[in-house]
């Protein structure tokens, strides 16, 4: 059992000292932030803060009232100038006085017609401000919270039969997560997938898998590297989520968002019961193809092909989402490969069964133990063959008694 | 009782058989050459020693029995193909791959220094394993095989890469473990270490042992009717009893004719005045007998 951590510690650190590692962990963050930030930097851009004016017609903004001063940094207050005609709002237009002027007809409470004039294009908020503005404005004599709820809409709660569970169509974590647990899945299962066949096929390019095979027993052997390499993964996701939670409470206490959001433990234990059979089930196939093959070049080319199967139910996403309950959908939540992200979506979706989150836990666990049992069997037979990959005959009939029971 | 007794042991790959009933012993306080052409069948039998691999039928018992995980904290192996982790430094490499034949930390530093000292890779510690030359690899790999003081070493090439200086030492090393009690079994293609170094060999052709004995025995059991002699006189062109007369090196060796001695031809010599400083029996070298053995014209 002692070489067991002794060889986990020394492949989690390998791996995670790695200049490719850093990078790794650094890049997809960076990459992130580059994305959000061209894309706060493109939002923001569309937007002008100059003012907006008009001129009355309908003379129903005799007594206007203002908008509440509520603005950000994406969303910055306008002023907006009342002109008695528009010639002289025409003149103010001409210098660049105001961004947009809008002329409101005569008819304007029977047709709603507004007319804009403008040299440019206005910023995409004028036109939005404006409308929110004449919404005030038609709704101030009526009762506070009358005006109130018709300016901030109603809000529809999803909730299950037998009452257990309920969505609000504005909690959008409680979307997010069945989607980003599979999607987190994928990501850890990629990075650890890939580790672990880069490290078994190094330490057989590099001939080091012969002289530790002398020294520790394949079975702690393969166990401490799996193990090492899911840590690895783990903890570049949980680097990433860190990040991604720091960058959140960043943004949160910058653009003064309001967040009620919480997480339900109950959704995110049952997430880890069908995660973490998976990640082991995945961690023991990829060193079993890594035992089988030469040459790191090949290894990145098979851990794609595993991935493959695992996204296949993103392709079927509509399908899951309109019919959970269909038999394509309960068969792809129960089929080891793909419940993993199947499962999350279908349990937000509808109401599961027990018996078929138990089944489906019970097939990712009995998998696990099974791709465990025979990842050993292909290490003991692949380890030490150089130059040249198993044949599929000779792993599942020809030489499994050559690894030594 | 022999560090080593493996008992006609037989291993097949589909329907190669790789060993073929092979049997030797080692004894502590020897040197086994295990020598053989490519393919021969060496690298099977040295890792079913190590139990990497079960043979198909026979037995091998290490240091009193089967192998199990706490004996292999008393082997030593240096494969034919050389493993080290190429990306961290040599320290690190040796530290973990000695620790994981039971070493404790602080052993692991003391004899660490000793042996940087010795191979005289002190100022290399810290680089990483890939900045070191093959030699120094070589020789960083010796230091795993040999750190954690094992009872028995399996040595598979154990001179290539390195200079006639380290050649030396490691012989050395080898030599002076051999004299402490370890059992020795030396891989090697270069009959003249082997020659040097070995007390007993086995000869391994298609994977079978072809011979296996002491050294000296083998080599007397090929040694052909010819003696080498150094004289300070020229020789006369005919001589009683010796059919050929041949310069080499120095020496000239004389072919003896049937039912002619070497004692015959040594009386014949100083019959007829020649001044020799050296006279010795023509053994064949160990080479020579590889050759013969693996060309199939023994005896």
């Amino acid at each position: 059992m002692h070489k067991f951590w002794l060889v986990l510690r020394h492949a989690y650190l390998r791996q995670v000292q790695t200049k490719r590692f850093l990078f790794g962990l650094l890049s997809m963050p960076l990459f992130v932030l580059l994305i959000i930030g061209m894309g706060i930097l493109a939002a923001r851009l569309r937007l002008k803060s100059d003012p907006i004016g008009y001129v009355d017609h309908s003379s129903f903004l005799t007594d206007p009232v203002s908008l509440p001063d509520q603005g950000s940094f994406f969303n910055p207050n306008l002023l907006i100038i009342p002109y008695s005609d528009e010639t002289s709002a025409n003149a103010d237009l001409q210098v660049n006085k105001i961004q947009a002027l809008y002329v409101i007809g005569m008819d304007y409470l029977q047709t709603g017609a507004v007319e804009r004039l403008a040299l440019d294009r206005p910023g995409e908020n004028a036109d939005a401000q404006f409308i929110e503005f004449l919404r005030l404005n038609l709704l101030k004599n009526q009762p506070e919270e009358i005006a109130h709820r018709v300016l901030n809409g109603s809000s529809i709660t999803t909730r299950s039969m037998d009452g257990s569970r309920s969505v609000s169509e504005e909690s959008i974590l409680s979307l997010i997560l069945p989607f980003s647990a599979g999607l987190m899945f994928i990501l850890v299962i990629s990075f650890s997938g890939s580790y672990l066949l880069q490290a078994v096929v190094e330490e057989k390019e590099n001939r080091t898998m012969e002289i530790l095979i002398t020294s520790v027993s394949p079975d702690q052997l393969m166990a401490g590297k799996t193990i090492a390499n899911l840590l690895a993964g783990l903890t570049q996701l949980g680097a990433w989520l860190g990040l991604g939670l720091l960058a959140l409470t960043a943004m949160q206490l910058i653009f003064h968002l309001e967040s009620e959001e919480t997480f339900n433990f109950g959704q995110i234990s049952l997430l880890l019961l069908i995660l973490i059979p998976a990640f082991v089930m995945v961690a023991a196939m990829m060193t079993a193809v890594g035992a089988t093959i030469t040459e790191a070049r090949e290894a990145q080319q098979i851990s794609g092909f595993f991935i493959l199967p695992m996204i296949a139910p993103y392709w079927f996403m509509n399908s899951i989402m309109s019919n959970p309950n269909s038999t394509i959908t309960i068969l792809l939540s129960i089929f080891p490969i793909t419940s993993p992200v199947t499962l999350p979506i279908r349990i937000f979706f509808t109401i599961v069964p027990a018996w078929q989150i138990i089944l489906s836990i019970g097939v990712l666990v009995a998998s696990a133990i099974g791709a465990l049992w025979l990842a050993g069997k292909i290490f003991r037979t692949g380890m030490l063959r150089y130059g040249k990959s198993l044949s599929l005959s000779e792993i599942f009939f020809g030489n499994f008694k050559e690894g030594g029971d | 009782m022999p560090a080593i007794e493996v008992k006609n042991i037989s291993k097949s790959f589909g329907s190669n058989r790789a060993v073929d009933r092979v049997s030797f012993d080692v004894q502590p306080g020897e040197i086994l050459a295990l020598l053989g052409p490519n393919g021969a069948g060496k690298t099977t039998i040295i890792r079913m020693v190590l139990d990497i691999f079960q043979p198909d039928s026979g037995q091998i018992s290490v240091l009193e029995g089967p192998m199990s995980e706490e004996k292999k904290n008393q082997i030593g192996y240096l494969p034919e193909e050389r493993g080290l982790y190429q990306e961290i430094t040599l320290e690190r490499c040796l530290t973990f791959l000695a620790s994981l034949k039971g070493m404790q930390p602080a052993v692991i530093k003391n004899r660490l220094n000793e042996y940087f000292q010795k191979f005289e890779l002190s100022a290399y510690h810290n680089k990483k394993v890939k900045e070191l030359s093959k030699g120094m690899q070589q020789k960083a790999q010796l230091i795993t095989t040999l750190i954690h003081d094992p009872k028995i070493i399996i040595v598979d090439e154990p001179f290539s890469s390195l200079d006639p200086v380290n050649t030396q030492m490691v012989k050395d090393l080898l030599i002076e473990k051999r004299n402490n009690g370890v059992a020795i079994i030396l891989c090697t293609h270069q009959m003249h270490h082997a020659e040097e170094l070995c007390d007993r060999l086995i000869l391994i052709n298609k994977g079978k042992a072809m011979l296996y004995g002491r050294l000296e025995d083998i080599r007397r059991q090929f040694a052909k009717p010819e003696v080498l002699v150094k004289t300070s006189s020229p020789l006369p062109e005919k001589i009683r009893g010796i059919t050929e007369i041949v310069a080499v090196n120095g020496y000239t060796r004389l072919k003896l004719s049937n039912r002619f001695t070497p004692q015959d031809a040594l009386k014949e010599l100083i019959k007829l005045n020649i001044t020799l400083e050296e006279y010795e029996i023509a053994m064949p070298k160990l080479d020579e007998i590889f050759i013969q053995v693996v060309q199939g014209k023994q005896g």
